[in-house]
């Protein structure tokens, strides 16, 4: 490790990056605190917002040390001063490949390519469309993903939720805020869990929650949304619901498409398997949050995994140092 | 340098402080109007760009043309600006 080295000057094949952490949610901020300030030179690279999907979670009840609970962007930000003080630097860009090379890692950046002795890939997850007609042609004109974004656009609005998840029912909850009714459309059973079902019911005033009923289509007249169109799976029959906006919460997508030619592999829902020390299948390539195989998808479990990696990538480059490249653990079943 | 920029903004959104935090690195100043503080303000934004979202970044360059950039978009904000 380069200990006296700053960022600047650094990226290049010669003086190449300690680590270079994709991402700038929960579980890379807490890596790099941990990686700067043991010295490893860190850059993350963010292609959205600093903070990932806490970032844009209205409130956080269960990571602890905040009593009362903390918002998702204070949480966020607080990471990130944190990590910053410690020496990270964080780069706003996205990562578009990365090339295995052996004792180096090559990335393709929207800001140029860039040399790393090790890679954290730490890029969480994006929300799934639900891939129905209108979908597209009302995107952010009222069909909408994030509610702390868009929320406060629907003041006194009539508004669909569609999901029956943990985010659905959380966004369904904050968007009362603005809304003067919301329509909750499941597809099957609620998923979410009973302190959020329990909060759910504190607020049927102002929420619907249709259950068994798929959404079929988004309508909408002169540029604006008027209504959704779902069917009843009880009665077979086709439901309308009037409408101002939509918001989506159907799931999430491992962001993993940039590892395409990495020889990082991923188990069959698209998210990287790694092996007890959070190494990919390619020496030397970390993986830590909610991209990776297993995880449990929490801010706590991304924070912890973080650290996790941040240790190994410390032993990782120690052992690098002083010979041949540590390897996977062959035979560990996540991976192999 | 463009001869203004304003963001709309809300005070919970996430990818807002993503604009500020670029154009400072840009050492671009801009206006701020935080549409919480002015809901008056939000059909402006919304004929200006077409959607209810923010942020809105709206580049007013030295020819006076304007370029509306939805969300925190780097590959349309970093031509914008340019
Ligand atoms: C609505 C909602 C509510 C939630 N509420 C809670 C809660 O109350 N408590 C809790 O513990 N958890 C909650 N979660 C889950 C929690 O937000 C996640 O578990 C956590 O954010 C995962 O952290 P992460 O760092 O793994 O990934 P993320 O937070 O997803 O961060 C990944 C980051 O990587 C960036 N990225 C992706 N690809 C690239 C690329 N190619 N180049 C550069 N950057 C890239 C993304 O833009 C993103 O910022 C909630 C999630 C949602 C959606």
């Amino acid at each position: 490790m380069d200990q006296t080295q700053t960022v600047e000057g650094r990226g290049s094949e010669k003086l190449p990056h300690d680590l270079v952490i994709v991402g700038a949610g929960p579980a890379a901020l807490s890596a790099a605190l941990y990686t700067s300030r043991e010295d490893i030179e860190t850059l993350l690279f963010e292609k959205g917002a600093i903070g990932g999907l806490a970032a844009v979670t209205d409130w956080v009840d269960n990571y602890p040390g905040f009593e009362k609970g903390i918002s998702g962007l204070e949480l966020s930000e607080q990471m990130r001063k944190q990590a910053e003080r410690f020496g990270a630097k964080i780069e706003l860009g996205e990562v578009q490949k990365i090339e295995d090379q052996g004792k180096l890692k090559k990335l393709t950046t929207t800001e140029g390519d860039i040399y790393a002795k090790t890679v954290l890939i730490a890029t969480g997850s994006e929300y799934k469309k639900i891939g129905v007609s209108g979908e597209d042609e009302y995107y952010a004109r009222g069909v909408h993903y994030c509610a702390t974004c868009d929320g406060a656009f629907f003041r006194d609005k009539k508004l669909v939720v569609i999901g029956g998840g943990n985010s659905a029912a959380q966004e369904s909850i904050f968007l009362t805020k603005f809304a003067s009714h919301i329509d909750m459309l499941v597809r099957s059973s609620l998923k979410a869990s009973d302190v959020l079902i329990k909060e759910l019911v504190k607020h049927k005033d102002k929420i619907t929650i249709h259950l068994n009923t798929t959404t079929d289509a988004i309508v909408g007249q002169d540029g604006k949304v008027t209504k959704v169109i779902g069917t009843d799976k009880n009665s077979g029959q086709k439901v309308e619901f009037p409408t101002d906006g939509v918001f989506v919460f159907v799931g999430l997508l491992p962001n993993t498409k940039f590892t395409e030619d990495s020889g990082v592999e991923l188990d069959e829902r698209g998210f990287i398997k790694t092996d007890i020390h959070l190494m990919t299948r390619v020496a030397g390539i970390f993986c830590a949050g909610d991209v990776r195989s297993g995880a449990t998808l929490q801010i706590a479990s991304a924070t912890g995994e973080g650290a996790t990696a941040a240790l190994m990538i410390r032993e990782y480059l120690e052992t690098q140092e002083r010979g041949p490249l540590p390897q996977p653990v062959v035979g560990h079943p996540q991976l192999y | 340098m463009p001869k203004n920029i304003t963001i709309f903004t809300t005070s919970t959104c996430s990818y807002c402080p993503m604009v500020k935090r670029y154009l400072k690195t840009k050492g671009l100043p801009y206006n701020e109007v935080n549409l919480e503080d002015h809901p008056e303000r939000q059909d402006e934004v919304f004929k200006a760009s077409g959607a209810m979202t923010v942020p809105i970044t709206i580049v007013t360059k030295q020819d006076n043309t304007q370029e509306v950039v939805i969300g925190f978009n780097l590959q349309k904000l970093a031509p914008a600006i340019a």
